[in-house]
């Protein structure tokens, strides 16, 4: 087996069971880390807590709802405006969370009457809102307040409202991943199924997996209503809590972040027969791959393959024109969970990046196994990685790039390695064709940042030039491009907007003849 | 016309003003040098105040989980604490000081944390790292209990009183700051320098800016030592600068060594400065130098080009740090503005008796409100609902959206700023911070006085 050992590591001995470089010909039956086990007290890893999973990944996205957390502040303000989950009704759901403020007393004598307070006091400051998810924390599990009797309780005397209980408190699994598990199965077994939605199209999806992180969601759906396709739900970025209910009425579950939102599809297929269709919004052949697949199943190709060709001749030049750039270039690929395997092997033959090392902070083996899978050899791959090794893994990789969060990036800054925002992004959206430009532009944006370049100067020890009062990000990228490439006529860069979302929201979409009506 | 102090009358929180408890350790753990702290219980405890810190500074901090899982949850987790120092120390071989930060889980299945430190002293100290100088310092932080101010107080305290020892006395001062920013240290340290008077300063911070280092080198870390520590004990006074973020420690000091404590006035403004100078000179007997009359009449030259001609009759809005607010709201009536409304993030009793508090209920002469245990409703829905009307908000980045919103200038100030590029590296004390804190202020109108086109041409001339 190709483990590795990181010295920093070598005093946690099972740490080495995490982390292995592929070798040559090896596959995942040789090369495969162990995942998702207990997290090792005191090493300071990244992971967060099932709390967080559920309430801040899944729930939090979820736009027209109070999202409401039984316990102490600070569960609810650490959580809030830290991600970039955005919604066509003015964000709501960024600017608005809730906490019922346990105090000590609450603790002592129980917090269900400070919980009913919360709810009525909730609705009535935003009477516009009928709709409610409660989240519990550590605290109230522990203390054991029963969240769905008080639930019902005000369910029957306001009938007008709707509330959906969530109970994942932080310490329900070694990360966030339970929290997402967890969240899944309350929100079928509580919600799916008890609303009638209104059919419109002959095609019907649910949109799973996907959080509108600047704006995924809404190009994805730009291309299912250009396709004819109605969107039922999606679960849960820019997601509406009645759709969410009517998701049993779906004919196809469109499955993007499998790690953390495969449960419900499966539970869907069982409960209601509806397939699960896996599919991929990062990257040109991808997400091609994906509007066909989904074109197929309902018989209408021909409109997917109509949007591929015009999206990927407005778009591949740009892409190419960085590729070209790219090339080579070492990325070290630390997200979260499931990017790992959507990323790794698109960005190698995408934008000619070369995929030096992956991680997942709370992915479980089946992650690893398709991500070590879309790896080359050397690859190193690491779960639920912690300061020091990833630290030790800078040092040994040396990467141009790495994508990962926002404090793990401010460490990879000091090792003088340019970061792009995995989780948030950082000008997304990164999801459709013109969204895999963008991120090939932060990409190379990040690696060829002049101010970078300067990092690597002593002015103490070095000889430092005394010509030039600039550099361009140009003059570091086209030194070794030939003159084909640097002065081609068609490769070009990036020519969208800061902003490519918002005009989503105001545009109308072709209508298509019914089936039956077609057909008569 | 009056000055009303009350709580706020809804028992829920619509958008916290701040985070509990163990955040407030968190950031007393990170100003130690040879330190990373251990949060006991849920891992977002950890990772999410770590990611404030990284959004606030756009730097990274070291601090570690015990990891609650579920059967800790059940059956007792004091076995993840040992199993979490054994971990750190192993790894980490410059660490000298470990906090234990326990958290509203801890707190709840009654782990001793106590008595996990007793016996680790007793025992894996002894065998495993016999030759190192390790200290094990437990903090009681539940969430349910007060808020991050009262966190970084019972931290401070607790810190204060395993390390200080009064062995040979000195005339060093301490000096804690609170809760306060890189910017902020730096001033006072440039006043004490001034003044020619050295001090522990709890705690040294101005390193949290920290550079990128051609060799990659540079961490940031805070940088009070354990001798600093250890020295607080033998000081001449104690200079708590903020009321509810240091006062615990002062107090400690007070009774344990007969150091007389200095509490407050936060020195913000001109008069707080003032007041602050004077202070120190009555227990150091060292003068007041010409170089600090000089700074502050460039402050006052400064604070005179904006007053009466921008500022005056201005209707604020501030939350926060009570000591901020508090500090604020003194300056913006000094500066002839009108602070109407102060909003403090939780529900200590004794804000209602705070000498500051209560010379503003003498003295204001038109509508103050200070509301307690507030949330951001407290504000947003006096904007929406009630009519209240502002030319300014002053308070940090969570907010923003009540600016953005509602069309009304705000100036970040406080924890956490990260909306705003920089703001860590400034003061807002002494009479440097006066400054920043007018010419901001005075821009950020500026600024919208254009972005409204309402009078922006009366600044042709100025």
């Amino acid at each position: 087996m190709p483990h590795h050992e990181f010295e920093s590591s070598k005093v946690i001995p099972e740490r080495k069971q995490h982390v292995v470089i592929k070798g040559k010909g090896e596959t995942i039956a040789d090369a495969l880390p162990q995942g998702y086990l207990n997290t090792i007290p005191g090493s300071i890893s990244e992971r967060g807590c099932a709390y967080c999973g559920a309430k801040h990944v899944i729930g939090s996205p979820m736009k027209d709802v109070i999202h409401i957390s039984h316990g102490p502040v600070g569960c609810t303000y650490d959580t809030w405006q830290t991600k970039r989950y955005i919604s066509d009704n003015d964000n709501f759901q960024l600017k608005y969370t809730y906490a019922t403020d346990v105090k000590e007393k609450h603790i002592v004598f129980g917090a269900e009457k400070l919980l009913k307070q919360n709810i009525i006091e909730a609705f009535k400051a935003f009477p516009q809102i009928k709709r409610m998810s409660i989240y519990q924390t550590c605290a109230t599990a522990l203390i054991g307040d029963d969240i769905n009797a008080i639930a019902e309780e005000v369910m029957e005397e306001m009938p007008e409202v709707d509330i959906f209980v969530c109970n994942s408190p932080g310490f329900a699994g070694p990360s966030q991943s339970g929290g997402h598990h967890k969240i899944n199965i309350a929100w079928i077994n509580q919600k799916v199924g008890n609303l009638e939605p209104e059919i419109t199209s002959d095609y019907v999806i649910n949109y799973v997996g996907e959080y509108n992180i600047q704006g995924d969601q809404e190009v994805m759906v730009d291309y299912f209503k250009r396709m004819g396709i109605q969107v039922l739900s999606t679960f849960t970025g820019n997601g509406s809590y009645d759709g969410l209910r009517a998701m049993h009425r779906a004919h196809l579950n469109v499955l993007e972040c499998a790690r953390s939102a495969e449960y419900i599809c499966n539970e869907l297929r069982v409960r209601y027969g509806i397939p699960r269709l896996d599919i991929d919004g990062f990257g040109f052949e991808p997400l091609a791959d994906s509007l066909r697949k989904i074109g197929m199943f309902f018989g209408i190709e021909e409109r997917a393959k109509a949007i591929i060709d015009v999206e990927v001749a407005r778009w591949k030049p740009e892409l190419d024109w960085y590729k070209e750039r790219l090339m080579g270039k070492k990325v070290c690929l630390w997200p979260g969970g499931s990017k790992l395997w959507h990323w790794a092997h698109v960005i190698e033959q995408e934008m000619g990046l070369k995929v030096v090392s992956v991680y997942t902070k709370f992915g479980h083996q089946g992650d690893m196994e398709k991500g070590i899978a879309r790896c080359g050899e050397g690859t190193l791959a690491i779960d639920d990685p912690n300061e020091l090794e990833g630290l030790e893994a800078l040092e040994m990789l040396k990467p141009d790039i790495i994508l990962t969060g926002k404090r793990p990036g401010e460490v990879a800054k000091k090792v003088r390695v340019p970061y792009l925002n995995a989780h948030a992004y950082h000008n997304g959206p990164y999801k459709g064709f013109e969204g895999w430009v963008r991120f090939a532009r932060d990409i190379y944006n990040a690696i060829y940042s002049p101010i970078h370049q300067l990092s690597g100067i002593d002015i103490s020890k070095d000889e430092v030039p005394t010509d030039s009062g600039f550099l361009t990000r140009q003059m570091l990228s086209d030194g070794n491009l030939s003159e084909e490439v640097r002065n081609s006529e068609t490769l070009r860069q990036y020519t969208g907007n800061y902003d490519s979302v918002s005009h989503l929201r105001e545009k109308e979409y072709p209508t298509f003849e019914p089936k039956a009506a077609a057909g008569a | 016309m009056s000055c009303e102090i009350k709580e706020k009358d809804r028992v829920g929180t619509v958008n916290p003003i701040f985070t509990c408890q163990p955040a407030g350790a968190q950031f007393v753990s990170i100003g130690i040098k040879d330190c990373i702290g251990i949060v006991h219980g849920g891992q977002g405890c950890v990772m999410f105040v770590r990611l404030i810190f990284s959004q606030h500074f756009k730097e990274s901090f070291e601090l570690a989980s015990s990891s609650l899982h579920e059967d800790g949850a059940v059956f007792g987790a004091c076995g993840r604490v040992e199993e979490a120092v054994d971990v750190l120390l192993s790894r980490y071989p410059d660490v000298k000081v470990v906090p234990i930060i326990t958290t509203c889980s801890t707190e709840i299945i009654g782990d001793d944390v106590d008595g996990v430190i007793k016996k680790l002293n007793e025992g894996l100290l002894k065998e495993k790292f016999a030759d190192r100088e390790v200290h094990l310092i437990a903090m009681h932080t539940p969430s349910f209990v007060g808020s991050m101010i009262s966190g970084y107080d019972v931290a401070v305290r607790d810190v204060v009183r395993h390390f200080a020892k009064r062995e040979n006395p000195n005339d060093k001062i301490n000096l804690l700051t609170g809760w306060v920013n890189p910017g902020d240290v730096k001033e006072l340290k440039h006043l004490l320098a001034e003044m020619d008077i050295e001090a522990n300063v709890l705690f040294e911070i101005e390193s949290f800016d920290s550079p990128v280092l051609p060799d990659g080198s540079a961490v940031s870390h805070g940088n009070t030592t354990i001798e600093d520590l250890v020295d607080t004990g033998n000081a001449l006074a104690t200079f708590a600068l903020n009321r509810y973020e240091g006062n615990k420690a002062a107090e400690f000091l007070q009774k344990k060594f007969e150091i007389p404590a200095v509490v407050g006035p936060t020195p913000i403004g001109i008069r707080n400065t003032d007041s602050f100078l004077q202070n120190l000179r009555k227990v150091t007997g060292k003068p007041i130098p010409q170089s600090l009359v000089r700074e502050r009449g460039v402050a006052l030259d400064a604070l005179a080009d904006l007053t009466h001609m921008f500022l005056a009759e201005k209707r604020v809005a501030i939350y926060g740090a009570p000591d901020l607010v508090i500090g604020l709201a003194e300056f913006c009536l000094d500066l002839e503005m009108k602070p109407v409304l102060l909003l403090l993030g939780d529900d200590n009793s004794k804000y209602p008796n705070d000498p500051r508090v209560v010379a503003l209920k003498e003295n204001v002469d038109y509508d103050m409100e200070i509301v307690m245990n507030a949330d951001f409703w407290e504000l947003e829905n006096r904007i929406k609902n009630e009519g209240l009307e502002l030319d300014l908000i002053l308070g940090h980045s969570k907010g923003r959206f009540i600016s953005i919103d509602y069309n009304i200038p705000m100036l970040r100030v406080g924890f956490p700023t990260y909306d705003r590029a920089g703001l860590y590296r400034y003061p807002t004390v002494g009479y440097g911070g006066a400054i920043w804190l007018a010419e901001q202020m005075a821009n950020t109108l500026f600024a919208d006085m254009e972005h409204k086109k309402n009078k922006e041409w009366l600044l042709n001339v100025w």
